[in-house]
């Protein structure tokens, strides 16, 4: 192809060679690395005067790393003179606040130490039981591992397993009964739209992702934003893999999901089910009871979700299908994040397989867990590239009939 | 007198630094909670309100320096949509501060990047020390204040360092020369320069002096010290050059990579840093290494913005 440059990050190197497979070009020459003292480093070996520059960035792995390294390079490509630069990024970072109900008390109940460094080798342990459910009283006890960096953190005391205790004063618990202070609630930053400014300011002329988690994300960018879906492609999947899929069962683990599993539903003529996250007591809101809407008995079942990070959702949803009666259980989902301790517990859980997308490197995924395989998305972005850069409709990608293999 | 109260928030690039500034000023830190959720995204809680505050929050370009930088964006970003009345971002060691120009076909000039996201965030005003070159400050379209330590180095100097008067400052390379003369001049004392030819990055190869050092202490004067072949080379010059003892003062010590065992095995007498970077782990590693306090500077500062008197006393005055 003439006139298109792609430029890979460091996140997903692999998804780009295949795309540039694709479109019978060579990724772009680059060199990527970091300085000594941590900065990124960026250079770039091949002329983008007048091209139209792709940059294929997923938001995995180290994601502020990554991040910076996509904003450093369509900076580099737009002061030299590059005619259009299109950020592509399959898996959209900060896209969702992951846990954060809004409910009295912390939002972060588990997030883990922030001591660790950079490199994900390294994956900070989570607890391996479900979020706790109590709000927090009065005394904490320090959670193993944690190293100075926590203590340094200004007087805060947090919910969780992982239970803060910061030196210095506890000057009155940060979570008072909302009917007895009616003083300030906190709340967790939601960093939506600083990511898209972030982006244009950068230089970006054009986004391109994958099953953005919030449809409306489109409206915070003020530049062209190509929301693709995986869905013709997980469609694909179900009718070619799963035997006699018309006998299957659709679940969504949430009711948020409940629109993206029926329209996958119908367009298959699959019968449907719901799993609902029931609050049963007034006073204690943390508490949840999971419900299923639908009947699943003697069936098999694909739960449908757009991401899976810590793995919680869909294992705490096989369990319940499980004691529902259903025979196999399967899921299929766009991005497989599969942080912390996730593969180990969706190795133990009664989920038979998990299927992902590659927008997310999964080559130490499916080795860690055999339940993990792929389908490989990079043939959308190559056409939706090609298009793009044709000026040809896109319409095309979002139809199942449509051959893209 | 401004109506309305000081609150400091700080990240986890230098907590230590934001409480000795809160102690100065004689307020608490603001609660926050900076931390990573399990798929390494960061996330802020901001702990309490900060409607029509003057918000200011230290970060320094440190450590992990893109987490840290997206700390800052997400802390001042979280700011503005409460509705704060003006944030500033203090931030001690400035970030990608040497990337400012385009010195090869398609380099990045990130620290007007930085300037732009800084902006875009929504930051007010940006308090920064002693950057790398002061015309990043026109990288931005808000005011910014470009403190120097310039004032606590002479203090050292004048206190800390025996026989300084029998002491020439010594510029490690041509750039450093402007800053090295103005502590000279201040001080009274002679100047000389080395000047060295650089062959990648990070990599330095030969070393001419420009100058008289012999039978008297040098110090090196110098803005950053990172991997410290610079000043490891430029000690060893100026011993051959018949120097009696040689110092190195230098503003931010980053320290990366073998920069501990460099300074260790070099000539070098005492190697002194200012704590816009944490230093605590590398202390007890490093005998010859001193460090500077400059949280009276940044707590001026943050004082006389809040009220809107003059900075102009902090730029050749260390506050006592």
């Amino acid at each position: 192809m003439r006139g298109i440059v792609v430029f890979s990050g460091s996140s997903n190197q692999a998804l780009t060679q295949r795309v540039c497979d694709r479109l019978s070009c060579d990724p772009g020459k680059s060199f990527l690395a970091k300085f000594s003292n941590n900065e990124t480093r960026v250079e770039l070996y091949e002329s983008v005067r007048e091209q139209d520059v792709y940059i294929v960035q997923s938001g995995c792995g180290h994601v502020n790393d990554n991040f910076m390294e996509l904003l450093i390079m369509i900076q580099a490509c737009k002061t030299a003179s590059a005619k259009k630069v299109t950020a592509v990024i399959p898996l959209f970072p900060y896209s969702r606040q992951p846990d954060a109900p809004f409910g009295k008390g912390a939002p972060l109940t588990r997030a883990p130490p922030m001591t660790m460094p950079s490199t994900p080798k390294t994956i900070p342990s989570t607890p391996k039981t479900s979020q706790p459910t109590t709000p927090m009283t009065g005394d904490f006890g320090m959670a193993p591992g944690i190293t100075r960096l926590t203590e340094e953190m200004n007087g805060l005391e947090l919910m969780g397993q992982e239970m803060f205790r910061l030196s210095g004063a506890m000057t009155g618990s940060f979570y008072d009964h909302p009917s007895t202070t009616g003083g300030y609630r906190q709340w967790v930053a939601r960093s939506g739209t600083l990511v898209a400014e972030l982006l244009t300011c950068a230089g970006a002329d054009h986004i391109i992702t994958l099953d953005l988690h919030d449809p409306q994300y489109q409206g915070f960018f003020d530049c062209t934003v190509d929301n693709l879906s995986a869905f013709p492609i997980m469609i694909k999947y179900i009718q070619q893999h799963i035997y006699d899929y018309k006998d299957v069962v659709l679940v969504s683990p949430d009711a948020g999901g409940a629109k993206r599993a029926t329209s996958i539903a119908e367009k298959l003529h699959m019968d449907f089910a719901l799993i609902h996250k029931e609050r049963r007591r007034p006073d204690k809101p943390q508490k949840h009871d999971l419900m299923l809407v639908g009947d699943v008995r003697g069936r098999r079942v694909v739960i449908i979700d757009d991401i899976v990070d810590t793995g919680t959702t869909i294992i705490k949803a096989a369990k319940l299908l499980h004691e529902n009666g259903a025979k196999e259980i399967y899921c299929i989902c766009t991005h497989g994040i599969f942080s912390g301790d996730a593969l180990d517990r969706i190795e133990k859980s009664y989920l038979d397989k998990v299927i992902v997308s590659d927008s997310v490197p999964q080559d130490e995924h499916t080795k860690l867990c055999s339940k993990v395989t792929t389908f490989p998305v990079a043939p959308l972005f190559a056409e939706a590239i090609r298009r793009i850069h044709n000026g040809e409709s896109v319409s095309m990608l979002f139809d199942p009939s449509h051959e893209l293999f | 007198m401004a109506d309305n109260s000081i609150k400091i928030f700080t990240g986890n690039s230098h907590p230590e630094l934001a409480k000795l500034v809160a102690n100065r000023i004689g307020i608490d830190l603001a609660k926050a909670a900076v931390m990573k959720y399990s798929n390494q995204e960061t996330s802020v809680t901001i702990g309490e309100s900060v409607r029509d505050e003057d918000v200011f929050i230290i970060q320094s370009g440190c450590g992990e320096i893109n987490d840290n930088l997206m700390e800052l964006l997400i802390m001042i970003n979280a700011c503005k949509t409460a509705s704060a009345r003006r944030i500033t971002a203090v931030i001690p060691c400035f970030p990608y501060a040497r990337q400012d120009k385009k010195d090869k076909s398609r380099a990045p000039i990130t620290a007007k990047l930085t300037a732009n996201m800084l902006t875009v965030a929504g930051a007010n005003h940006v308090i920064t020390m002693d950057l790398h070159a002061s015309q990043i400050q026109g990288f931005f379209n808000v005011p910014v204040d470009n403190l120097y330590c310039e004032p606590s180095m002479i203090k050292y100097i004048s206190t800390k360092i025996p026989n300084w008067k029998n002491a020439l400052i010594v510029s490690p390379d041509a750039g450093g020369a402007k800053r090295a003369t103005s502590i000279a001049d201040r001080l009274n004392l002679d100047f000389a320069l080395i000047h060295k030819e650089r062959k990648r990055a990070n990599e330095v190869s030969r070393m001419v002096l420009v100058g008289d050092v012999r039978g008297k202490i040098a110090i090196l004067v110098d803005d950053m010290a990172d991997t410290c072949g610079t000043l490891g080379l430029a000690a060893k010059t100026l011993v051959e050059n018949g120097a009696e003892k040689v110092y190195a003062i230098v503003a931010h010590g980053i320290l990366s990579g073998k920069a501990i065992k460099v300074i260790n095995e070099s000539v070098i007498e005492k190697l002194v840093v200012t704590n816009t970077i944490p230093h605590e782990d590398k202390m007890a590693i490093c005998p010859k290494l001193d460090v500077i306090d400059i949280s009276p500077t940044l707590a001026e500062a943050i004082r006389r913005t809040h009220n809107g008197e003059s900075v102009s006393y902090l730029f050749s005055h260390v506050p006592e």
